[in-house]
């Protein structure tokens, strides 16, 4: 079967689709506006100038997010600094805390307060809530984009959300605290 | 494991979309009749829900929407030169290790290794393969699968060569060996990348011979030890040797190095390679490595 990718147009137009997911990835990774848009630029001028090009739109958006994480690890490493990602996968026990009534607390949440929350995620933690959760990837898929087994994907995403429902609860809680104490 | 703390164990992965199924209707057909695991799912459902309906969290401009346009209207394999950025040189690389020998044995190795397949198909590993030897099939199967992109494209030994400069901890230094050698081109490079391997990066180098994809990953010896397979001792080197999902892997070390090389290449074409080979200069070298 023809790859219709092969076509620039057809290609430039249904890789420009990803560019908002992308750009947000951008962010995750390097916190930055001005280095977030170089990421992207980067990203886009690798993905039109790699011959390779998936075959269908169900691989494009991964593959593109796998260019943007390696071009991303590059960068850092001409720049003399590895990611901060060590560490996390081993450091806590997976909480799955089902029993806990979080979410009677994360109702009543704004969608701002779990943006904050997933912004003040550590690192590798932020990079795996985005890839599946705001982004919808598969394990596997998540696998591939950040070169390692499915099984650190389940273990890592594990721990993200039991952070994540830890700093919302944190946040919803507290102004309950302060207008008891007030009262 | 009662019924319940297992539904629960796969629960997360019910909301994930990772079950099969028939994993997905039997979590579905006891949520149907267990109140206390359905109250469960609904609070996981909910969080979810929650987290999945704050995106997206950023949004592109419309300046960068327009300057990635262009670039795409202008994309083609003319546009490999990445734009120059803020980066900073990294030190020069640590150790300085000459590759000389890897493209060289990467044509050397491969009939060897079809060769032992071919006249012992059922012969057993004696030992589990290293992870490395894992590492590289694996990675491998993914960039023919198109899940591991290369990030440079170039049929050019010295490019690649430049390419790993200040990337990895050791210098990969690809001779031109066809051309050198002044034998047939039997096979092509196609690209190089980086992946991740013990907390540190390994040089992936793709290649393609007949049209089936060869690759060849380097990395220190410090990071990587050969081990497992089927020992083959040749001249001062040992190598091991493994099929792993149905692909032939070599690894071996060598003056600092470890590598690994992986193929799928079928009977014929090594053959082929086997009988150009036979002649050449790496006669003594090759010979111990045959069957016995």
């Amino acid at each position: 079967m023809m790859n219709r990718f092969k076509n620039n147009a057809v290609f430039g137009q249904a890789a420009l689709e990803h560019i908002d997911a992308l750009y947000g990835y951008a962010m995750t990774l390097t916190r930055d506006t001005s280095e977030a848009e170089d990421l992207v630029q980067e990203t886009y001028v690798r993905a039109a100038a790699a011959a390779n090009r998936p075959d269908s739109d169900s691989n494009l958006k991964g593959w593109l997010f796998v260019i943007m994480r390696n071009a991303w690890l590059n960068q850092l490493r001409h720049q003399n600094s590895g990611p901060q990602f060590v560490d996390l996968d081993t450091n806590e026990p997976i909480t799955e805390n089902q029993e806990n009534p979080h979410v009677v607390y994360l109702r009543k949440l704004e969608q701002t307060q779990v943006r904050e929350a997933i912004q003040s995620l550590p690192d590798a933690y932020r990079e795996i809530i985005v890839l599946r959760d705001i982004e919808g990837f598969s394990y596997h898929e998540i696998a591939s984009v950040l070169d390692c087994p499915a099984g650190t994907v389940m273990s890592r995403l594990g721990r993200a959300r039991g952070k994540l429902r830890k700093l919302l609860h944190r946040s919803s809680v507290k102004p309950l605290a302060m207008s008891k104490r007030s009262s | 494991m009662t019924k319940c703390e297992d539904i629960r164990g796969r629960l997360t992965l019910y909301l994930d979309g990772e079950l099969q199924s028939y994993e997905r209707a039997t979590v579905e057909a006891h949520l149907s009749e267990c109140e206390s695991c359905a109250a469960i799912f609904a609070r996981e459902l909910s969080f979810l829900n929650a987290v999945r309906e704050s995106g997206p969290l950023h949004v592109a401009s419309p300046e960068m929407r327009a300057k990635v346009q262009e670039i795409l209207t202008q994309g083609s394999a003319e546009r490999a030169q990445l734009p120059a950025s803020s980066r900073t040189v990294r030190s020069q690389s640590r150790v300085s290790w000459l590759v000389a020998i890897a493209t060289g044995l990467l044509v050397l190795l491969l009939p060897v290794v079809v060769w032992r397949i071919v006249r012992e198909p059922e012969t057993p590993s004696t030992t589990r393969p290293s992870s490395f030897a894992l590492m590289a099939a694996d990675a491998h199967l993914r960039h023919v699968r198109g899940q591991l992109p290369l990030e440079m494209e170039s049929s050019s030994p010295r490019d690649v060569s430049t390419w790993f400069a200040n990337k990895v901890d050791f210098s990969v230094k690809l001779p031109n060996y066809q051309e050198s050698s002044g034998q047939e081109k039997l096979y092509t490079l196609e690209g190089a990348r980086l992946v991740g391997f013990e907390k540190d990066y390994a040089a992936y180098v793709a290649y393609r011979m007949k049209e089936r994809p060869i690759t060849l990953v380097i990395t220190s010896d410090s990071v990587a030890k050969p081990s497992g397979g089927e020992e083959i001792a040749a001249g001062k080197l040992m190598f091991h040797y493994n099929a792993i999902d149905g692909l032939k892997v070599l690894t071996w070390s060598d003056r600092g190095l470890t590598y690994a090389l992986v193929s799928d290449l079928d009977e014929r074409g090594q053959q082929s390679c086997i009988v150009c080979h036979e002649g050449a200069k790496d006669q003594d070298f090759i010979k111990p490595l045959k069957p016995h």
